[in-house]
């Protein structure tokens, strides 16, 4: 029988603590990064301007048919190499996080593309009429009636996508960038308790996820009622 | 006011307007009329460039509707246009539905966009509504605040497009009423609408579509008097047996 021995938690909660801002700091940034750039693909994706729509789409089809890893991994060997190029940095700053961030957010972008581009269809085109025919341009009609609907009908999502995400912010143990689970690694590790330290990562990955779907569920129903009456 | 001069439309091989012609003058109430598929509501979304047609002419107010050079949206301002489904902006109460096109193209200010918008809406009889959002009115009542909206733009001309077909039988006539009231008052009307009762009232012409073609432009005696063609006798026999 495995003796388990937790004694090595309370004192790693700090560094833990620490882990746990770089795993929110990368979801948060993806998570905006990723619904304003994937707005502005959705709607590349569905205008009438060539080019633009197969930008747009061979985008989108490119990052959905990599995995999340390899993405990150050529992330992390090349972009550091651009941003000390571009930025004349000094080459033992630390740009780990950077790369992570921006690796995250241009990955998510995809799917947070295919995401608004179904909430801008489910919009009934009867909409885009009216307001054209009040006189608005399309960039009105898009503004100011097809958007705030889309958005609301795509919150739900939206948040299980970011719930997604924040699960998948434990990939960047690629780059030894010490997240949430880099530093719970860590540490089981330095303490050779490895498997009391993961066991209670994932019982904090599993709390917070199952919290916020608990909450996402909740709007929805409250989204719903709301259309309903 | 309007003018459609040999219009035609197709999507791929199927025509579906072909050589259009016909005129409304200012004041004028023109009802549209035809069986289903004939292209009315497609004829009637040219005159305001929703639709896009291949060849003639459509022009309003002097403006050439299919020159490309044509500012559609500036044209549109000043076209009221009124739909089957009413279209109003679910997620905005009654009265920002009335004031959004008023403030962010006319660039009128709030207070005056919202006087106005009131105002219609007392029109339309639905003042006690303003602050209530579209899905807590009856479709009879949407409509009415659809009929507001595009009147708060101080439109030139109105254009409806079957506006009480998606109407329960009760609520037909709180829009026609509506839509009667402004005949009288001399707003030039486009009518697309099976409402041989309207028609009879206040239309000074009727135009009968069929496959795409205006088969009979003519006053409204003329035309429920005697049709000059089988199928608008049809259509008529049709529509008037209940």
């Amino acid at each position: 029988m495995y003796d388990f021995d937790w004694s090595s938690i309370p004192g790693a909660l700090p560094f833990l603590w620490e882990g746990m801002k770089v795993s929110l700091e990368i979801t948060l940034s993806a998570v905006i990064f990723g619904i304003v750039w994937g707005t502005a693909l959705a709607m590349m994706r569905l205008s009438p301007v060539k080019p633009l729509a197969m930008f747009a789409a061979g985008y989108v089809n490119l990052f959905r048919a990599i995995p999340l890893v390899m993405v990150l991994l050529w992330f992390f060997l090349i972009v550091p190499q651009v941003l000390r190029g571009a930025f004349n940095l000094d080459p033992n700053t630390d740009v780990r996080l950077t790369s992570a961030m921006i690796g995250f957010a241009l990955f998510e972008s995809a799917y947070y593309s295919e995401i608004i581009r179904a909430g801008i269809q489910s919009v009934p085109k009867g909409q885009v009429a009216a307001a054209s025919a009040l006189g608005m341009s399309y960039a009105q009609a898009m503004r100011l009636v097809v958007l705030p609907q889309a958005f609301r009908n795509m919150v739900p999502l939206l948040l299980t996508q970011a719930i997604v995400l924040f699960q998948d912010t434990s990939l960047v143990y690629v780059s030894a960038l010490a997240d949430f689970f880099g530093a719970a690694y860590k540490v089981g590790d330095r303490d050779g308790r490895l498997v009391e330290l993961l066991l209670f990562a994932g019982l904090v990955y599993f709390l917070i996820c199952f919290a916020a779907s608990q909450l996402v569920r909740r709007y929805q129903k409250k989204l719903n009622a709301h259309v309903a009456h | 006011m309007i003018s459609i001069d040999t219009v035609s439309k197709h999507y791929g091989s199927f025509q579906v307007l072909t050589d259009c012609t016909t005129q409304v003058k200012k004041g004028e109430v023109i009802v549209v009329c035809g069986p289903s598929g004939s292209g009315k509501s497609t004829l009637i979304k040219c005159v305001n460039g929703l639709e896009p047609f291949q060849s003639g002419t459509i022009t309003v107010n002097g403006v050439s509707v299919g020159d490309p050079k044509t500012n559609l949206s500036k044209l549109r301002a000043h076209v009221g246009m009124v739909f089957q489904h009413f279209e109003l902006f679910p997620h905005m109460s009654i009265t920002d539905n009335l004031t959004i096109a008023q403030e962010k193209v006319l660039g009128r200010n709030k207070d005056e966009a919202r006087d106005k918008g009131l105002k219609l809406l007392d029109r339309v009889g639905l003042k006690a509504h303003a602050a209530k959002f579209p899905g807590q009115l009856s479709g009879g009542q949407q409509q009415r605040v659809a009929i507001a909206r595009a009147l708060a733009m101080d439109p030139i001309c109105m254009l409806f497009d079957e506006p009480t077909s998606a109407l329960d039988p009760e609520m037909i006539n709180e829009v026609l009423d509506v839509m009667v009231e402004l005949a009288q008052e001399g707003m030039t009307m486009m009518c697309v609408t099976h409402e041989m009762g309207f028609a009879r009232k206040v239309a000074n012409r009727v135009i009968f579509m069929d496959k795409g073609q205006i088969v009979e432009d003519d006053s409204k005696d003329a035309f429920f008097g005697a049709p000059r063609s089988e199928r608008a006798r049809q259509f008529l026999a049709k529509i008037l047996q209940h």
